[in-house]
């Protein structure tokens, strides 16, 4: 028991291991732990957020909101997942790059690759409210930026796209909607209250799916 | 209790990776840089006849995802022409302008007023554009190092800077997971808007320019 005790006031390994740890560069550029506040719909709440209407997503990476704020990403070849809780109004966007995490062996950022960003990004929203059934998807994304140089690995973007498809089909999302593959870049502006997504492409069209 | 170690193997990669390129080759590589730049933009120049304000260029060394941090031109709309290295070593080499000043330097070299400007003769006048200066880049850098730098033709494309440049941050990030990004950017006396030449060498011919430069040095 005194042990235990011992254990709780210093816990010495914790402490030992992070001192020990450098710092890593997933440390230096971490997000603070997603926590989607579902569960606290006051209106005061939304009230104070309300200056808040826009939210950057960068690449490589994911943000779960709760909030009724617009999640922007711009996407070339990446594509963007946008996934939406309808009946809790909460969702979350990830822009991923590579299609699959087995072509590095040190895969420390899920949101970096289809295959892990789809479960992360799930367990995300699912943290905020427990359960997985009415999420939807929506893609965009997966451009072929430069098609005049027929290059297999500068058309990684179709690649990305079949990706995110199986990716999402394994964890049982269904995939409501998609603007994917074409030859320019896209800004996408995902509206967590309602589950729109704007499209908006380099000449300046905005297409809402 | 795996993930922790494999943590802390991660930042000990990219040290290697950065100790491999000691301070001597890094600045080679700005310096390398930094001539072609120098060509680049005294062939822009001569073209808008105007003298050009040069910022001291930079050489990033950071994982590809953070890139677009660096420039923070996350939705600005630009016109971007794309040459890339004909050749045994890859490199893509970007030149981004602001829509309105491409167009305007295009205005220039066409000799028609702004208004009367069609959408073909912007995009040929641009894509000239890109292969003098981009072409004033590689000779100098190929004239200095004794290498044989050909680019294919160039390409215009119109987007978003950060959609732009994730095609390229894809492709490093597929080979390593350091990129290492050289920028400089530009401006006319007369104008605001900024353009930069932005520059992804890959490793190889990062060992060439080095090995050849290091040649000149001893």
């Amino acid at each position: 028991m005194w042990t235990q005790l011992c254990q709780l006031l210093f816990p010495i390994n914790t402490l030992g291991a992070n001192w020990n740890k450098p710092p890593t560069i997933d440390s230096l550029t971490a997000k603070p732990p997603l926590t989607a506040q579902v569960s606290l719909p006051s209106s005061v709440q939304r009230l104070d957020d309300s200056a808040i209407t826009e939210v950057r997503v960068d690449m490589a990476d994911m943000k779960v909101e709760s909030r009724p704020v617009t999640l922007v990403t711009n996407v070339g070849s990446c594509v963007a997942i946008c996934i939406h809780d309808p009946i809790n109004k909460c969702g979350g966007l990830a822009h991923i790059m590579l299609p699959s995490s087995k072509i590095t062996q040190h895969s420390y950022l899920p949101s970096k690759y289809a295959d892990t960003a789809v479960p992360a990004l799930t367990s995300a929203i699912r943290r905020a409210e427990k359960s997985n059934c009415g999420l939807t998807a929506k893609i965009a994304g997966g451009a072929n930026m430069f098609p005049k140089l027929n290059s297999s690995t500068l058309n990684i973007g179709m690649k990305n796209v079949e990706a995110v498809k199986e990716a999402l089909a394994n964890k049982g999302i269904k995939l409501v909607a998609e603007d994917v593959r074409g030859t320019y870049g896209r800004r996408v502006a995902f509206n967590i209250a309602d589950g729109s997504v704007c499209v908006k492409n380099g000449n300046g069209e905005i297409k809402k799916i | 209790m795996t993930q922790t170690i494999n943590e802390s193997e991660y930042p000990k990669r990219i040290q290697d990776t950065n100790n491999g390129e000691n301070q001597l080759d890094i600045e080679i590589l700005i310096e390398l840089g930094n001539i072609g730049a120098g060509k680049a933009t005294t062939a822009l120049s001569e073209v808008v006849n105007e003298k050009i304000q040069v910022e001291v260029p930079r050489l990033h060394i950071s994982p590809p995802h953070l890139v677009p941090k660096i420039f923070e031109k996350h939705d600005d709309i630009m016109a971007v022409i794309y040459m890339q290295l004909r050749g045994e070593a890859d490199c893509d080499i970007l030149l981004l302008f602001e829509v309105e000043e491409a167009k305007k330097i295009a205005a220039m070299m066409a000799m028609v007023p702004l208004e009367e400007l069609d959408p073909e003769t912007e995009t040929s006048a641009i894509e000239e554009l890109g292969n003098i200066m981009i072409g004033g880049f590689l000779s100098a850098i190929a004239d200095f190092t004794d290498t044989n730098m050909v680019p294919r033709p160039p390409q215009l494309v119109k987007g978003s800077f950060d959609a732009v440049l994730d095609t390229f941050l894809v492709k490093q990030a597929l080979t390593s997971e350091v990129a290492l990004v050289f920028d400089g950017s530009f401006r006319r006396s007369s104008s605001e808007a900024k353009g930069i030449i932005v520059v992804f060498p890959s490793v190889e011919l990062q060992k060439i320019l080095i090995n050849k430069s290091r040649e000149w040095l001893t």
